[in-house]
């Protein structure tokens, strides 16, 4: 349970981070798509018998490339690129299963999500991954906030812009995918996005805002574990359902709020 | 002295040609107007001195360099500034997020150029909260800010009342004359034209006529542009 809580608070605290610009910059798909897609990823590692979550990475960084130079060198459009490899990744995870005989616990864990099945070598995973990209993201703090806001201005400031686009897309790739044991393919865009709605309601100000998100993130899944654990419940729906009840008593609370001012 | 230089430039979308062989040149602290039909590819000519958009063939000289070496010296104010209103940001993390000077400190006068555009009121306020005039002054504080030796507005009047138009072309001036920031801007108001601006560049697709708006601003040279009889009005 220990390493349950501590992969979770630090997979979370990156969603929580990164959603507040991607939710920002309307990529919410992206999440979607990144996370079905690594189907693929773990299908071929379960596959060939390698361990799932450093072929899932890799495979995802690759994947965030593609849709990147599709939607800006191909002329597709974002939900039409994402649209094309989320679908196309599942079907070759579904295609690779399907050599593979018999019941395959390892791929229901991948789906939805449990993170009790996280090993010693998955904690050092995540905890290496986010840090890596907390460093990143915190570097380029401002650059990113410039770029969601004033793509422009970004540019003729002299930012490289699409060089900053990329490494969004290739650490939100690894951040999805990092967390999909905590939650599943399924609903991980959800920690994308909900924790960032959260924070909407409340902040007064951008940098208020991603680290409401941020913190939000961490308390709604380390709460979230903590029920799934105590009533043994499956620890992905728990979190999303859990976060979904906070987000609408926060929606309810802040309207009540404005009712009686 | 040149600031900016267009020569033989060409720019296309696919097949269709947008620019022709346009040619002209803005001395540095002008105040120019670039005038022409909708789909005449004002924007496109602004997007390609920006360096947004790549020419086809010619040359754009910024200072006498290639532009792509100065563009953090320009500010640019696009016809509609788009941005997910519902995301809390105030209008000082706005003008914060470009670093001040050569060595990139944080910018320590923004009250001041607040206070020049009259918007001190709305520092901590969100961005989404300004109106259209407001929002294309707090633009102005923050290239000046920046220290922009050139500023492009693409019709910054739009969506602006009579009072507030007046007031964001006074402080387009006022850049101009007090910190000798080289002005271009894409306007349709053939006023505003002829009383804040020193040059007029009118363009359909090729340079059709430039000069000063005393000799721009007439119905032959006006028909000439827009392909129809225009008749002008003078107030006294």
């Amino acid at each position: 349970m220990q390493r349950a809580i501590l992969a979770g608070i630090f997979s979370a605290g990156l969603l929580g981070y990164l959603g507040s610009f991607i939710t920002t910059r309307k990529m919410s798909f992206l999440g979607d798509g990144i996370a079905h897609a690594s189907l693929a990823g773990v299908a071929i590692a379960l596959f060939f018998g390698w361990a799932p979550l450093p072929v899932a990475i890799l495979f995802s960084a690759i994947i965030a490339v593609f849709i990147y130079f599709l939607e800006n060198k191909a002329n597709i459009s974002s939900d039409s690129a994402i649209g094309i490899i989320f679908t196309s990744g599942m079907a070759v995870g579904i295609l690779v299963l399907s050599f593979y005989p018999g019941y395959q616990p390892e791929l229901i864990t991948y789906l939805f999500g449990n993170i009790l099945t996280i090993n010693q070598a998955n904690l050092f995973t995540i905890i290496f991954v986010s840090f890596f990209i907390f460093i990143f993201l915190l570097i380029n703090y401002r650059k990113m906030v410039f770029i969601t806001f004033d793509r422009n201005g970004a540019y003729l400031s002299g930012i490289s812009v699409w060089k900053q686009d990329l490494l969004l897309y290739i650490f939100s790739a690894i951040s999805i995918v990092v967390s999909i044991k905590l939650v599943g393919i399924i609903l991980v865009s959800a920690l994308l996005v909900i924790p960032s709605s959260i924070a909407r309601i409340f902040a007064k100000s951008f940098k208020l805002f991603v680290l409401i998100s941020f913190l939000t993130s961490i308390v709604l899944v380390f709460f979230g574990l903590l029920i799934s654990y105590s009533l043994d419940l499956p620890s992905g729906a728990t979190i999303i359902i859990f976060s979904t009840l906070i987000f609408a008593l926060s929606s309810l609370f802040k309207k009540a709020l404005n009712y009686f001012k | 002295m040149n600031i900016i230089e267009v020569k033989k430039l060409n720019f296309s979308y696919g097949d269709i040609p947008i620019l022709e062989d346009v040619s002209f040149a803005i001395k540095k602290g002008d105040m120019v107007a670039l005038i022409g039909p909708n789909g005449s590819g004002k924007t496109t000519l602004v997007k390609n001195i920006i360096g947004l958009l790549k020419p086809k063939s010619g040359e754009i000289l910024i200072n006498g360099e290639k532009a792509d070496d100065y563009i953090d010296k320009i500010g640019y104010v696009p016809q509609r500034f788009e941005f997910d209103r519902n995301t809390p940001i105030t209008l000082n993390e706005f003008l914060s997020l470009e670093k001040c000077g050569k060595d990139g400190h944080d910018c320590k006068n923004i009250d001041a150029y607040l206070e020049k555009v009259d918007l001190t009121a709305y520092k901590n306020k969100r961005l989404s909260s300004l109106s259209g005039g407001q929002f294309q002054r707090a633009m102005i504080a923050r290239a000046l800010l920046h220290e922009k030796e050139i500023l492009i507005f693409d019709e910054p009047s739009t969506g602006i009342d009579l009072a507030g138009e007046k007031t964001v072309y006074d402080l387009i001036s006022l850049a101009n004359k007090e910190n000798k920031v080289t002005c271009l801007i894409v306007s349709h108001d053939l006023s505003v034209v002829s009383s804040f601006t020193k040059k007029v560049i009118c363009i359909n697709k090729k340079i059709v006529c430039q000069g000063t708006p005393n000799k721009i601003i007439n119905p032959k040279t006006l028909e000439k542009l827009y392909g129809v009889k225009i008749g002008l009005y003078h107030s006294h």
